[in-house]
């Protein structure tokens, strides 16, 4: 009896083990976080056996990290419900910047920085949704209006500022909420876990985020069953160019400053913390996780390849690669579903 | 006596296309009819009227004897008619439960998701109501399943939301034989259940096993109306072939 028992015995536990791989493989984020914790394990244990030459556990190197990755966060986040509902958004990165712009000259002229950022949120929002309108009036895709919305933004920061940068001088208590510390932790990076947390709920368990992976899961089905797509949509338009805005605001405040050519380039960034955090191109699938994992993910190489002392164009190829591979897999992945 | 629904002389053109002409036929309560007829018959602008996706350029539809007009799928489902379409009424990517309550979902006052209800509603209806082989869990994407069992998820919505009449069209021909034979049972249980099934169809066999009267229709209309008991296989065979 004995050897039948531990013959048996054998196998059920490296099923188990694969089952549970299998199964963190299988939830929307799951090989982003494998990745994700794999390479911190890397970098922790690097930077204990080579603390002199590998400095990614020194306080100001995680300050550096906890600031940077708040505005691409918020530029993602607001990319990624779009992606999901099924639409792009090329022109968050010019959004950005013009809300920023927008808001910093708001403060200069006198305004209040706690009504100027609920105003450039508000200009975000405006511009969503006509970007929203545009493509579904028309029936465009998404692409071309906000690749239009890029070049028409950054060309409308130009017009309304010039090409010289903006001094932002808020109330200090505007700086210390958006750029402070809380128990040695940047604020905005607090922020930024608040809006993770929050996106998460509304779109993992709200009537609304179910809506929005109907609607980029299978528009005609989620139509057949009475959900309005269009307005699914066009909030998820007006989100990504809030939470543009919103990095926007993040950034001016950690600076003190606004340059006009600032935003280019994030949005294709944004697009691609999403792609790596799982998202699909065709829309319907992925998590907030997922994405806000993409951004850390992102960062994290970045920081890796500054502190290895490598050359900038490493970092576009590494990046590009992830990107490419991410890609790769999340359309394995589509495929085995689909089967 | 007032059927449950009913077609009174109803025509459909689309410009200079004529799809139906002069069209009468009912469903009643607990009954299966199956709607034959070679392609181009006219069966699917049948299915897209009574679902409310077409509206009748003349004639008009009853519910329970009252006259109704429906202008959209939401009025049809209003009325507790429920299609079924091979492939668009579900999402891949999300799983049997929110495909079950997707527009229709259990929330608190502020829209949140009441997962855990709506979860254990779709694991009693997969369980109870529909019998689907090899699900074993509301949580399965809808995408990992077979053509038969996305079917059958779709008709577990309709079962759970209280339906009356089922419109399946075209149910059998992307399912295996085994699938079939689910499917066919399945909507002798809810006839069982008192609710009514169309099967619109062109495999005569499959609904022959099923049905309780056929509507054979031809070139827009209807060109045979008999019950089961007064035909034979061979004789709807020659009205679809012939007529």
């Amino acid at each position: 009896m004995t050897p039948i028992l531990a013959e048996s015995a054998a196998p059920r536990s490296r099923t188990q083990r694969q089952s549970i791989l299998k199964r963190i493989m299988a939830t929307p984020a799951g090989a982003i976080l494998l990745v994700f914790v794999t390479l911190q394990i890397v970098c922790i244990a690097g930077a204990l056996l080579y603390p002199d030459d590998f400095r990614y556990l020194s306080p100001q190197n995680l300050t550096i990290l906890m600031k940077a990755v708040p505005v691409l966060g918020s530029l993602a986040l607001g990319a990624g419900v779009l992606m999901i509902a099924g639409e792009f958004d090329l022109s968050v990165g010019s959004v950005y910047t013009f809300t920023a712009v927008l808001m910093a000259s708001l403060v200069g002229a006198g305004l209040s920085a706690f009504l100027a950022a609920p105003l450039g949120i508000l200009a975000g929002v405006l511009i969503g949704l006509l970007n929203g309108q545009i493509t579904l009036r028309f029936g465009l895709p998404s692409f071309i209006v906000t690749l239009g919305g890029l070049l028409f933004w950054r060309g409308a920061v130009l017009l309304y500022n010039g090409a010289v940068q903006v001094r932002f001088d808020p109330e200090s208590a505007f700086t210390s909420l958006f750029s402070g510390t809380l128990f040695g932790i940047n604020a905005a990076f607090i922020w930024i876990v608040l809006f993770v947390i929050g996106f998460h709920f509304l779109l993992h368990r709200h009537r609304f985020g179910n809506h929005v992976f109907a609607t980029g899961g299978n528009r005609g089905a989620a139509e057949a069953i009475g959900i309005d797509t269009n307005r699914v949509k066009l909030i998820a338009f007006a989100i990504a160019g809030g939470m543009a805005a919103v990095a926007g605001i993040l950034a001016t405040a950690r600076v003190g400053s606004v340059q006009p050519g600032q935003g280019a380039g994030l949005e294709l960034q944004a697009i691609a913390a999403c792609v790596i955090g799982g998202l699909s191109l065709r829309g319907g699938r992925g998590s907030i996780v997922g994405v806000f994992l993409g951004v850390l993910l992102i960062h994290t190489i970045t920081d890796v390849l500054l502190l290895l002392r490598a050359p900038g164009f490493y970092l576009d190829m590494f990046i590009a690669t992830l990107i490419v591979l991410a890609a790769i897999f999340n359309h394995l992945i589509e495929r085995r579903g689909l089967a | 006596m007032s059927h449950l629904l009913e077609l009174h002389n109803i025509s459909k053109s689309f410009g200079a296309l004529t799809a139906l002409r002069n069209l009468s036929f009912h469903i009643g309560e607990g009954e299966v009819v199956g709607l034959l007829g070679d392609n181009g018959a006219g069966k699917s602008t049948t299915v897209n009227l009574i679902s409310g996706i077409h509206k009748p350029t003349d004639g008009y539809l009853t519910v329970d004897g009252r006259k109704t007009a429906f202008t959209c799928r939401s009025d049809s489902a209003e009325a507790g008619i429920e299609t079924i379409y091979q492939h668009t009424a579900l999402v891949d990517s999300l799983s049997i439960t929110r495909n079950i309550f997707m527009g229709r979902e259990l929330t608190d006052r502020f829209g949140f998701l009441r997962q855990r209800e709506m979860r254990d509603i779709a694991m009693e209806v997969l369980q109870n109501a529909v019998h689907i082989s090899g699900i074993d869990s509301p949580d399965t994407l809808v995408g990992n399943l077979s053509g038969g069992q996305k079917q059958a998820v779709a008709i577990a919505r309709a079962v759970h939301f209280k339906k009356r009449v089922l419109l399946l069209d075209e149910p059998t021909s992307a399912l295996s034989v085994r699938e079939t034979e689910a499917l066919l049972n399945q909507v002798l249980k809810l006839k069982a259940e008192n609710v009514s099934s169309v099967l619109v169809t062109h495999n005569i066999y499959h609904a022959y096993q099923v049905c309780d009267r056929f509507v054979i229709m031809s070139h827009g209309t209807k060109v045979f109306d008999v019950a089961k008991a007064d035909t034979t296989i061979s004789q709807l065979t020659d009205y679809v072939v012939l007529t």
